[in-house]
């Protein structure tokens, strides 16, 4: 083995957090490399030590072919000394490249330009940008290494896959031999997917050594030559992608047995709680995006939404939660029509919103965990007292989600923006379930999230069922609607195709609804739409 | 949300057909002229389109023009510098002191530059190195040089105006100065000359050299240049020092044109470095549509002047007065369609990520 990056007893503390902890990792020259994890797990802390982003608090950093091609591991053999990065700068000049999960672009520039910005070629004495060299240089680098990229396009009119090309070339159009990717995945298309690990393949076969940071098993196997997994800061091993399954890689992330069902006990149905009486609505553009949806959920009783992304879920849930207005029909919440309601109200009487965007909806990022805590409740009592805020009282209260949820770093004066996607969820989770609600309408509640936390997740939703509250879940992970709904309704371009027992259902039917088709007369799924429908007219008699 | 988008597409149309409906009326206001000399519409045309009115209108452009090749390149580069005023006024009074002093119109020019720069230098720590709000610095700068300016002239001159020194002579170019109305261009102030050279300067810089490309994904993306190996700080640094340069000829341009500072009221800067900031954005950061917007600016401020002396319409004077700044609201209400650097406004620090 010929070792391209040698990180040796890496040790990262934060005031009160230690982000790495003792971590080595060695990885192979023309490899993929690829250090899995849960959110908070230091994947990306440890990245940042080797680009030269943070200093380590002890430990080496070792990214040299002469010192580290003798194939002995032991550090005190290397000829060469230890790197100090201080800064990135000098981490690009030892060879290494790193793809942020934010694109480092600027977005009215042409792709050429962002790929030589820093470093352009001159001419006339360095009076001008020589934009003709500058453009060959790039075209050269894509050829080379097989990439379709229009050197002359802007920045802002590329697809994010493009985007992320022209990151990947502005590593390598400043040499760089080793590549770290945080999180390549997490925006692209499972087509853009599939194109960003064949150019992994193309750049290894280069010679080439890439590493990349994720949380999906799957992609880790599928992409990688080696496997770290990292656990609290800790290295937990090394393996070969070849040699190890799926269930044994999950045991490594989180440090016991998952659980791939859920275990869902049985719960009395109670009274209805939300009835959504044959409503319609439109999306921006004023095209009518819900058409006539009808459905009831009720106390004790996890109501799930399915259906591919963009087929009126998103209008449905605003609907329904205050946020756009329906242009047919009604919405009652127990035992009012909320229709005309304005959103605080909706609120104030007992109706949670896990927001799909959490950036957009969920949490204004530049505030801390106690102003985000705050949010929904800071109009009332504990929490404000004749229009001044309890300052006292919602820090106590941001503490009590932190604790309760989970949520790492616990610190509740670090703004939102600098928690990880999955701590984040949490937080919103938790602020939305201690509102006491009796109807929790919840959007994707794990998109995002690792396995530990999309777990914890789950079990809270159960549990509020179990103490006879609504939910009323949507997403478009299957497996999560499928294993917590004790209903599931498919939509469908606006409309609900079927409501179906999840426990009867199979997996193809659900698809066939998704695509707009009908069940099929003899299928063994029980279509619960009357059901539903019958339980309201008798008045939220339990089944 | 989605009603805000909406509404913003229909705002647009409805905006355009203002535009449309502006222009129209423009085109009929000159044909009118055009085909009856003897109505108001034509007696206007002629007084606007003479020799004298283009060579006030670029007279009057030389401040606003160099005011607004400044704020380009500090706004491009992240850092919004509504300060422009401030250092039109500082350099225009020490310009004008230099010159008495010195003795020496172009060494006057010089130090009225210098003092600008050291005045834009001071922002710039303020915003760069302080974080402070821009906007609020700006006004402070602005705020400075208004006190400033004439309390020293009534320190040293004992009046807000000063005394009376040389003026630039205006170079002749033989021949092509006889062409009607154009050949304004060729029998102007150096100035006047500098200016047109300045813009094209200031277009290469940004567009075609290294340093331009930088001053841009600074205001753009920050971070980005940053991890390109640049330092953002001294980029922006580098740019409002630019800015500084650039009003201080105009500001020092605008006094030692008419030989004195007239420290009165808003004194003789008078809000052209706020009119520098509406042509520099309704130039769309380009430095070319910026001197052009200047000259809109500039040429119905002349033109106002010369309604005023020539008391065509029956309008009382202070509204004559008004044109150039109500051209202002319209221009921007209706053709305004500016696309503001990214992270203009944002203060950027460099190090540890978040």
């Amino acid at each position: 083995m010929e070792p391209a990056v040698h990180l040796d007893g890496i040790t990262k503390r934060f005031p009160g957090v230690v982000a790495n902890d003792d971590v080595d990792l060695l990885v192979e020259r023309g490899s993929v490399h690829a250090l899995l994890g849960e959110n908070g797990a230091g994947k990306t802390t440890l990245m940042n030590v080797l680009y030269g982003l943070y200093e380590p608090t002890e430990g080496d950093v070792y990214v040299d072919g002469d010192g580290l091609a003798d194939g002995d591991d032991s550090p005190h053999r290397y000829a060469q000394p230890p790197k100090r990065f201080d800064s990135p700068a000098d981490a690009i000049d030892a060879g290494v490249g790193m793809i942020h999960q934010h694109f480092m672009l600027v977005d009215p520039m042409s792709v050429t330009e962002n790929i030589t910005l820093g470093n352009e070629p001159r001419k006339w004495g360095g009076l001008a940008v020589d934009s003709a060299r500058s453009r060959d240089e790039v075209v050269d680098l894509c050829d080379r290494y097989g990439f379709d990229v229009d050197p002359d396009a802007a920045i802002e009119d590329v697809s994010v896959g493009v985007q992320q090309r022209v990151e990947i070339l502005k590593a390598l159009y400043r040499g760089a031999d080793i590549l770290i990717l945080d999180e390549p995945t997490a925006v692209l298309t499972p087509q853009e997917v599939e194109d960003l690990f064949a150019v992994f393949e193309e750049l290894t076969a280069q010679g080439k050594t890439i590493i990349f940071i994720s949380h999906k098993l799957g992609e880790a196997m599928h992409a990688a030559d080696d496997i770290t997994v990292l656990r609290d800061g800790k290295n937990v091993g090394t393996v070969a992608a070849d040699d190890v399954t799926r269930e044994q890689l999950a045991e490594m992330m989180v440090g016991r047995e998952v659980l791939e069902t859920v275990d869902k006990p049985p719960v009395e149905r109670g009274e209805s709680v939300l009835t959504v009486d044959h409503v319609s609505a439109t999306d921006e553009r004023g095209v009518e995006a819900v058409s006539d949806v009808s459905f009831t959920v009720h106390e004790g009783e996890v109501f799930g939404i399915a259906g591919v992304d963009g087929n009126g879920q998103s209008e449905l849930i605003e609907a329904i939660t205050g946020l756009r207005k329906p242009t047919a029909g009604s919405v009652a919440f127990q035992r009012d029509d909320i229709t005309n309601w304005p959103r605080q109200r909706r609120i104030d009487e007992g109706m949670a919103y896990i927001p799909e965007d959490r950036h957009e909806r969920g949490l204004v990022m530049d505030f801390d965990l106690t102003e985000n805590g705050l949010l929904g409740s800071q109009h009332t009592p504990p929490f404000a007292e004749s229009g001044r805020i309890e300052w006292d009282r919602a820090r106590t209260h941001a503490q009590d989600i932190i604790d309760e949820y989970d949520v790492r770093p616990p610190n509740r004066d670090a703004k939102a923006s600098s928690f990880s996607g999955g701590n984040q969820q949490k937080f919103i989770v938790g602020r939305e379930f201690e509102r006491d609600p009796s109807l929790v309408v919840a959007t994707h509640p794990t998109r995002g999230v690792d396995i530990g936390s999309t777990e914890f997740i789950h079990d809270r939703l159960l549990d509020l069922r179990s103490n006879g509250k609504a939910v009323l879940l949507v997403s478009s992970k299957l497996e999560e609607v499928q294993g917590l709904s004790d209903r599931l309704a498919v939509m469908h371009d606006g409309e609900i195709m079927d409501v179906v027992d999840p426990e009867t259902v199979t997996e193809e039917e659900i698809g066939l609804l998704m695509a707009g088709e009908q069940l099929p007369e003899d299928s063994a799924a029980r279509s619960l739409t009357e059901a539903g429908d019958r339980s309201v007219a008798a008045g939220g008699e339990s089944q | 949300m989605s009603n805000a988008t909406l509404e913003r597409t229909s705002d647009l149309s409805t905006r355009r057909l203002a535009g449309i409906a502006a222009l129209v009326a423009a085109a009929v206001f000159v044909l009118w002229g055009l085909v009856a000399p003897a109505s108001t519409p034509g007696r206007i045309l002629r007084v606007m389109f003479t020799k004298s009115a283009l060579s006030a209108t670029l007279r009057l452009s030389v401040p606003i023009a160099f005011a607004a090749l400044g704020g380009i390149f500090a706004e491009k580069s992240g850092v919004i510098n509504i300060g422009l005023e401030g250092l039109l006024i500082i350099s225009a009074f020490t310009g004008v002191y230099a010159t008495d002093v010195t003795g020496d119109i172009w060494l006057g020019l010089l130090i009225g530059v210098v003092s600008s720069v050291l005045l834009a230098a001071l922002f710039a720590v303020v915003c760069i190195e302080f974080r402070a709000d821009q906007i609020i610095a700006g006004l402070a700068v602005w705020l400075i040089a208004l006190g400033l300016a004439p309390f020293a002239s009534q320190v040293i001159y004992g009046g807000p105006n000063t005394a009376s020194v040389e003026t630039f002579n205006t170079i002749t170019i033989p021949g092509l100065a006889g062409i009607p109305f154009f050949g304004a261009l060729f029998d102007a102030s150096p100035m006047v000359y500098l200016m047109f050279v300045a813009t094209v300067a200031s277009w290469y810089t940004l567009n075609r050299t290294s340093f331009g490309r930088w001053v841009i994904a600074s205001g753009e993306n920050p971070k980005a240049l940053d991890t390109a190996g640049v330092d953002v700080t001294r980029v922006r640094y580098a740019a409002v020092l630019i800015s500084g340069l650039l009003a201080g000829i105009g500001g020092a341009a605008l006094s030692l044109s008419l030989g004195q500072f007239v420290g009165n009221g808003q004194t003789m800067v008078n809000g052209k470095g706020f009119i520098a900031i509406v042509a520099y954005l309704f130039g769309n950061y380009n430095p070319v549509g910026a001197l052009l917007s200047t000259f809109l600016f500039a040429g119905l401020d002349a033109l106002q002047l010369r309604l005023q002396a020539a008391a065509i319409i029956a309008v009382p004077q202070s509204l004559v007065r008004t044109i150039p700044y109500v051209a202002v609201i319209v221009v921007l209400a209706l053709f305004g369609k500016t696309r503001l650097p990214e992270a203009a406004g944002e203060h950027y620090e460099s190090g540890e990520d978040r």
